[in-house]
């Protein structure tokens, strides 16, 4: 994967080696002459005794605006402020954004990693909080118009995405599950031996590099991506995370997000269709109504919902979608129904995890579960 | 039922008998659960039946005992020979009683079936077939741990997927039966995942010219030191359980201290309360585990954080205590088992009511800490 003269990822680069043998790219360099640039132009301001002007776009990826005629879903920017040195909260913030970017410009010539974390305690008495600065390296992806990793404000997990030159794969599919347990389950069923896919688990919220990395292998691989969480509202917002971006990173939308991602379950009327006992329902507690509630909130649940119907049979499982309205990316990934489910799951108020599935069968879940509804999706209108 | 250790260290253990689980193979542990629900019925059916109680080895801080090493520098708690009862007859143990044999039930179809089982699904299955019994993952993981002292078995032995947060990385080839050897040095920043399948790890072969085991709490840490590949300016080979330990990791970090016995075992913690109960499962093991806890106890000491490495940080590095971290303190401070350095260390800590992480360090650049291990070690500045 760490390889010199390639190019990858639509970018065309020259590598070049410094002393030690460390390989930076040339996309770095051009980032590091930007922030030459912008640096000079600051201390041009001040050397003509004007307050340099600094403006940072504000993001949004949804709002809480009941009318639902908002403008989130476009990547666009929603307004903008302007940093200057006349205000004193204005040229903290001014402050705090240029020591960060020292941190980060070192972080960059000498191509190493750093967390958030890290950067904090490398001037602690300066930054005082963590969250100076969190926000010091929002204003600077923002001002750049890169992402955090470009900083190298983030640990390359599982690999550095920039570095990788080529991704080969058999697989059909990509699944993503919310939990490290059921992860576990799929490996021990050897489930990716007798389904040609891949499965990757961001154990609960996924990072900023999980989700580069999948978003690398949706463009290199071209390949459908399911998502498989929990019934209940702390998996529904890790599934809007994956698919529509979280609100903290709604600058990075674009490198971020999985947008044909589809919803594979698990259904709240899953636990009908698929027998889950009683027993196994857990009551929804008074937090997880609020979440369900804030979560229906969200503009980007309100789009145009198509009239669909299901039907069941004894001997197989089949779902037939009608559509009297016309057909969005939203319904073709199931994510049109995601409102109609938030509200029978308030309405019956109970949730389940995926482990109730498989009380009948440990291997339910690999054998009947997820391959019949992957069927579905291929045969689905 | 406490001797002074002192004497017993002279007496060699010989009147202490030690309890530990045995790692088995499926069939010797469906074998044993046999063994158990026919003696039950033995009884039953004799012309004088009763239910005995069950005898489940105590785990209880009472019933641990430490075990000084004499001829070597391991010391490790286990657990003694007393019981705890666990009677039908009695109301409050009742259901633990009836809550053994359940999940000796489930376990022993997991066995049949040559699979294995999450606890989380376990649980479920409880829930479902035996809802007045179980209500909770927590009482779950109670039982399973009696039916580990009951039987006298690892919880691996009873088909429960055992999960590792480990990661290694630095001079060490590891070689599974069959496959080619990884070379742990080139495996990128993240490290190469230890596998949470003891039977694997205890027939991996391990190959290595490092000079240190060097063990670090936090994944970020360990991030930070193998992306600047310090193991190959200190010739050594780096270990994370990301946290609190697991079996598996810990049971590699044993496996590398028998495989390469004149390896000092070093570990990098925070200088809290948490982090030196961390560093001190990774030494002792942990009562709650306690039969299977001697088996991968190792001599590990403390590099840093330490008192002593205060003067290098900087005043707003050092924060308050949390709750959490005072009651682990007391918990740590009232044990037995802990050397006297470390209780000063405690005990400094307690006092000026604060901690620091190691992160602190950076305020000297992100390579400091490269440096500070070294002179550390060059120092031999651990105790």
């Amino acid at each position: 994967i760490f390889v010199a003269d390639c190019a990858f990822l639509g970018f065309e680069n020259t590598l070049q080696r410094d002393m030690e043998g460390k390989i930076s790219s040339s996309e770095d360099t051009n980032l590091l002459q930007r922030i030459k640039e912008f640096t000079r132009l600051v201390i041009e301001d001040l050397a003509e005794g004007r307050s340099p002007k600094i403006s940072i776009n504000r993001f949004r990826n949804y709002c809480m605006n009941p009318e639902a005629d908002c403008i989130c879903s476009s990547d666009n920017p929603k307004g903008q402020e302007i940093l200057t040195l006349k205000r004193e909260p204005q040229t903290y913030r001014i402050d705090m954004l240029l020591r960060v970017l020292l941190i980060v410009q070192k972080l960059l010539q000498e191509n190493r990693h750093a967390s958030k974390r890290d950067i904090y305690y490398m001037h602690p008495s300066a930054f005082k909080a963590q969250s100076v600065v969190d926000r010091a390296i929002g204003d600077i992806c923002i001002l750049f118009h890169c992402s955090r990793y470009n900083l190298n404000v983030a640990f390359p997990v599982p690999v550095l995405v920039e570095e990788v030159e080529d991704i080969v794969s058999l697989a059909e599919y990509i699944l993503v599950v919310e939990k490290e347990t059921v992860f576990q389950r799929l490996a021990n069923d050897m489930f990716c031996k007798l389904n040609r896919c891949i499965v990757i688990t961001g154990r609960g919220y996924p990072d900023v590099s999980t989700r580069r990395f999948l978003r690398l292998l949706i463009e290199k691989l071209q390949l459908p991506v399911h998502c498989l969480v929990d019934c209940d509202p702390y998996g529904f917002e890790i599934l809007a995370t994956y698919r529509f971006g979280s609100m903290q990173m709604a600058y990075d939308i674009e490198s971020l997000r999985a947008p044909d991602m589809k919803w594979l379950g698990a259904f709240p009327s899953d636990s009908e269709i698929y027998d889950v006992p009683k027993q196994c329902l857990l009551p929804l507690t008074e937090e997880d109504k609020k979440r369900t509630e804030a979560l229906l909130l969200r503009c980007y649940l309100k789009r145009e919902m198509p009239q669909w119907r299901y039907q069941q049979t004894s001997t197989s499982f089949c779902i037939y979608i009608s559509y009297n309205s016309t057909k969005t990316s939203l319904d073709e990934n199931n994510f049109g129904r995601l409102r109609l489910e938030l509200e029978t799951m308030l309405e019956r108020g109970v949730k389940f995890e995926i482990e109730a599935l498989s009380v009948h069968s440990l291997s339910f879940l690999s054998e009947v579960y997820i391959p019949s509804k992957i069927c579905l999706e291929v045969t689905s209108p | 039922m406490e001797e002074p250790s002192g004497l017993s260290s002279m007496k060699f253990f010989s009147d202490q008998h030690l309890s530990y689980a045995d790692i088995l193979l499926p069939h010797e542990a469906r074998a044993r659960i046999e063994v158990s629900v026919l003696n039950l019925l033995r009884i039953l059916n004799s012309p004088d039946p009763a239910i005995f109680d069950l005898s489940l080895i105590n785990r209880k801080r009472s019933n641990s005992c430490i075990n000084q090493g004499v001829l070597t520098d391991v010391s490790y708690i286990f657990l003694s020979t007393s019981f705890t009862k666990s009677s039908l007859t009695n109301a409050k143990t009742a259901k633990a009683f009836v809550r053994v044999w359940k999940v000796m039930e489930i376990c022993f179809q997991i066995l049949l079936q040559e699979k294995r089982v999450t606890q989380r699904e376990l649980f479920y299955k409880l829930l479902c077939d035996s809802p007045d019994y179980f209500s909770s993952q927590i009482e779950v993981n109670r039982t399973v741990q009696d039916v580990v002292a009951l039987l006298r078995c690892s919880r691996y032995s009873l088909g429960i997927m055992a999960s590792s947060r480990g990661l290694v990385a630095g001079r060490l080839f590891l070689q599974e039966p069959g496959k080619e050897a990884v070379d742990c040095s080139t495996c990128g920043s993240s490290g190469f995942a230890i596998t949470g399948d003891l039977n694997l790890l205890d027939n991996t072969i391990m190959r290595s010219d490092a000079r240190y085991i060097i063990i670090v709490e936090k994944h970020a840490i360990f991030h930070r030191l193998v992306e600047d590949r310090l193991f190959n300016h200190i010739p050594c080979v780096f270990i994370t359980a990301k946290g609190y330990p697991d079996i598996a990791t810990r049971f590699f970090v044993h496996r590398m201290s028998t495989t390469f016995p004149d390896l000092p075992i070093l570990a990098l913690v925070d200088w809290n309360p948490a982090g030196l109960a961390i560093l001190c499962t990774f030494k002792f093991g942990s009562i709650g585990m306690g039969l299977e806890a001697y088996r991968y106890a190792c001599n590990v000491k403390w590099i840093g954080l330490r008192g002593d490495d205060l003067n290098l940080i900087p005043e707003e590095s050092l924060v308050p205590l949390k709750p959490k971290d005072s009651q682990i303190a007391k918990s740590l401070l009232s044990s037995k088992i802990l050397q006297d350095n470390y209780r000063d260390e405690l005990s400094l800590m307690v006092q000026t009511g604060k901690r620091a992480e190691i992160e602190a360090l950076y305020c000297h650049g992100y390579d400091y800490l490269g440096k500070y291990i070294g002179t550390k070690i060059v120092q031999g500045r651990y105790i």
